[in-house]
């Protein structure tokens, strides 16, 4: 009896795995995604013909693995949108790193903003209407509004970056850019970089380090600008150059810990306060392993820019729209042939 | 039975959970295999467009001289088209233009860069990067080297201190803890000497240096083109000390000793022109081909005087050249053939001694040495055997002095001489019987 009971415990253990291998096949073919019409070239480039399903940002996400990469294949194929049937080479790799063009190479403006107010515009305040008419010409005119990260990659050479590409950025922390600003970027989607002196904030004006954390939460960079935003160029009365060196010193590494301290996070840029350096505050500041630091000097940026000299434009209260036009330069003419 | 009902039951959740991906990993090997039995679709089941329509792209584009951009389709028309042989040379031919046209705008840059147009150069470079997104010096030539210096590279001499090199830099030695801060060492402590320093260069509000690099860079380049070596030298020393990886003033020094060097060759001056070459890095264009002409003519020069037998001087020059490459083949044979052909003229004076004496002196590997020495010590015995012969000619005209002095000899250039030696006992024996006859 108990060797014919073994075999039936044998054979119905055949037939569970067997039976488990069938299912397993099933979900293998479900899962199948890719297209029948692709083609692999040298590691380099995928050539495939879009379906009626597919976006600029499904493809990306699916060859690039990346959804917000869609523009990266429109620009090699020098399209706006997707059709049906219409074939596509997708780079696989950064094919134009400095945005050089035969015409000329990219510059990317980096937007400097400070406070906000409901209505009343002042040198440094804009009021929300007017911010929220600049985003949305962004938004419309096709400008990509990118992360810090994507602005460094592009500096070092290293990440190609879309061709209208512009940064947004807000000194001193501002209790109005949580206020104000912080929704309407939320509503656009944009990123945004806020650079903070650290003895502002949990003032009367400036946002509590609880908001600080919101916004490094919800995806906000934060980075400093020192201190307590002296003027890192110059002496103060009757200071030393041991002690106007001390205090450099201060300004460079105290805020590095605290935001670390405050938000578990990395400082590696800094804003000089009013826009000025000098090479001692630079050495300094490699020193102390800033990887980047920004002046208020009314430019776009081409990829060779210093990176502790990056160029910013200022977006004062009074800016109308075409103002405001004139500081997204993205082009810089200049034949090379 | 209840474990492996576990086993089962796990095995059932892990195939749902992991799906297509786990059981792709799962059965890795089987897939591959099916994989391999289906080659890779051809262009025909991809229905894409064909091979032809990518190779018009790429040729629209290298009309346009967009060559990178006309290298992406024209590859892509390669992999369609894998039996053309005609796309594989379009591609070779393309990746040439670009590696030419990088290298020559690259090379522009550069001379624009010396010249401090520093504009024209930018453009140079962006353009070289345009044919070759991955050329790593025209980047770094438009990172770091288009834009002034924010500090200068000292190296550190013997008993400098940190205080003399503040002095030094920023007219004050209180700033030595600047110069430790920024090369982490201790301000008491003096830095070793021989290391590299970083020396920021302070606004001018804070010190002015006591020297102007860009200035003084563009003074001794102008000082070159008036073939005003010395003086641009000077400059350029002067540079180096204060910044001592200074690129530009490196180029320049090792250019005022190149061209010093050509002068003195000019002037026939030889060995100074080498040493002034022998300054030059040997990577300088040029330097190890002058040095080699210079060496030549220096041999020539040697050869004369070796035909005009002035061998003292043939050592003198041969000997520098020598001094200068310690591995000229061509100077270390005119050295021994020297020495032969002195050797050969001190036989023919029967100065056999002196003739051993100079052949000692050189390599005795070379056959011309050999056969020089071998050569003395025939003609010694040849010259043994005829004062041998002429003491005969005494001994039987009963002179026996005079016989005893031609064997002495005969002796004294061949020691082993037997005869020599018995006749010279003999006639002394004779000579004393003689004396008592008498």
């Amino acid at each position: 009896m108990q060797p014919l009971a073994n075999k039936r415990k044998t054979i119905f253990h055949i037939i569970l795995l067997l039976f488990l291998l069938v299912l397993a096949a099933c979900a293998t073919s479900t899962r199948s995604h890719h297209k029948t019409s692709e083609i692999r070239i040298n590691d380099d480039f995928i050539i495939v013909k879009a379906t009626a399903k597919d976006t600029l940002s499904s493809l990306a996400a699916e060859y690039l693995n990346d959804p917000s990469k869609g523009w990266l294949i429109a620009e090699f194929n020098h399209i706006k949108s997707l059709t049906s049937g219409q074939e596509l080479c997708i780079p696989l790799f950064p094919f134009n790193k400095g945005g050089l063009k035969s015409g000329g190479f990219q510059t990317v403006p980096v937007l400097a903003y400070y406070s906000f107010s409901k209505n009343k515009p002042s040198k440094i305040s804009i009021t929300q209407d007017d911010f929220k008419a600049q985003m949305k010409y962004l938004k419309e005119n096709g400008y990509h509004v990118i992360t810090l990260n994507q602005l460094l990659g592009f500096f070092d050479y290293q990440e190609q970056i879309p061709d209208k590409s512009v940064a947004i950025t807000f000194d001193d922390g501002w209790i109005s850019v949580y206020d104000i600003a912080f929704p309407i970027l939320k509503e656009y989607g944009f990123p945004a970089t806020i650079f903070i002196y650290t003895d502002f904030i949990g003032g009367g004006k400036a946002m509590s380090w609880k908001q600080i954390k919101e916004l490094s939460d919800a995806g906000f960079d934060i980075q400093c600008q020192t201190k307590t935003h002296r003027n890192l160029t110059e002496l103060r009365e009757k200071e030393s150059f041991k002690e106007y060196f001390k205090s450099l010193e201060m300004e460079i590494s105290y805020p590095k810990k605290v935001i670390k301290k405050k938000l578990n996070k990395e400082c590696e840029c800094l804003a000089y306060p009013y826009g000025i350096t000098n090479n001692l505050v630079i050495a300094m500041l490699k020193k102390y392993g800033y990887r980047a630091a920004f002046t208020v000097d009314n430019k776009s940026n081409p990829f060779f820019i210093d990176k502790y000299k990056i160029n910013r434009s200022a977006i004062y209260g009074k800016y109308d729209i075409e103002k405001f036009k004139k500081r997204l330069s993205v082009f810089q003419n200049m034949e090379l042939k | 039975m209840k474990r492996l009902c576990n086993i089962y039951l796990l095995l059932f959740v892990l195939f749902i959970f992991t799906g297509c991906a786990g059981v792709r990993e799962f059965l890795g090997d089987v897939t591959d295999k099916i994989e391999e039995k289906n080659p890779p679709k051809t262009p025909e089941d991809t229905k894409v467009l064909p091979a032809s329509s990518y190779l018009e792209k790429a040729l629209e584009y290298e009309k346009k001289n967009e060559l990178q951009t006309a290298l992406f389709y024209m590859r892509i028309a390669g992999t369609l088209n894998p039996d053309s042989t005609k796309i594989p040379e379009k591609i070779a031919s393309l990746k040439s233009t670009i590696n030419y046209k990088a290298r020559q705008h690259f090379t522009k840059g550069v001379k624009f860069c010396e010249k401090r147009r520093f504009k024209d150069a930018r453009r140079q470079f962006l353009i070289t990067l345009r044919y070759s997104p991955n050329h790593k010096e025209a980047l770094d030539y438009l990172k770091n080297r288009l834009d002034s210096k924010k500090y200068l590279n000292y190296k550190v001499k013997e008993k400098d201190t940190l205080k003399d090199i503040s002095k030094k830099f920023y007219k004050n030695p209180s700033k030595d803890f600047l110069i430790a801060y920024f090369n982490n060492l201790k301000a008491g402590n003096p830095p070793v000497s021989g290391t590299i320093l970083e020396i920021p260069v302070l606004e001018s509000k804070f010190n002015r240096f006591p020297i102007d690099i860009p200035i003084e860079l563009i003074k001794a380049e102008n000082l070159l083109i008036e073939k005003k070596c010395k003086e641009a030298l000077d400059i350029t020393e002067k540079i180096l000390e204060y910044d001592h990886l200074n690129k530009k003033a490196s180029d320049l020094k090792n250019s005022a000793y190149y061209q010093m060097g050509i002068e003195l060759s000019g002037q026939k001056k030889y060995p100074e022109a080498i040493k002034m070459f022998k300054k030059v890095t040997p990577e300088y264009p040029g330097v190890k081909e002058a040095i080699q002409q210079v060496i030549n003519k220096e041999l020539i020069k040697a050869k004369t005087l070796l035909k005009e037998k002035q061998y003292e001087q043939v050592f003198a020059v041969a000997g520098k050249i020598l001094d200068y490459d310690k591995s000229n083949k061509a100077a270390e044979d005119l050295i021994n053939i020297t020495f032969c052909q002195q050797g050969k003229d001190l036989i023919i004076r029967k100065n056999y001694t002196q003739a051993l004496n100079v052949l000692n002196r050189a390599n005795p590997q070379y056959d011309c040495v050999k056969k020089t020495i071998s050569d003395v010590y025939k003609a010694k015995n040849k010259q043994a055997e005829v004062h041998y012969l002429n003491g005969v000619k005494h001994f039987l005209n009963e002179e026996l002095q005079s016989a005893i002095k031609e064997w002495e000899k005969a002796l004294a250039l061949n020691p082993e001489h037997k005869k020599a030696k018995k006749n010279i006992n003999n006639a002394r024996n004779l000579l004393k019987k003689l004396e008592k006859v008498k």
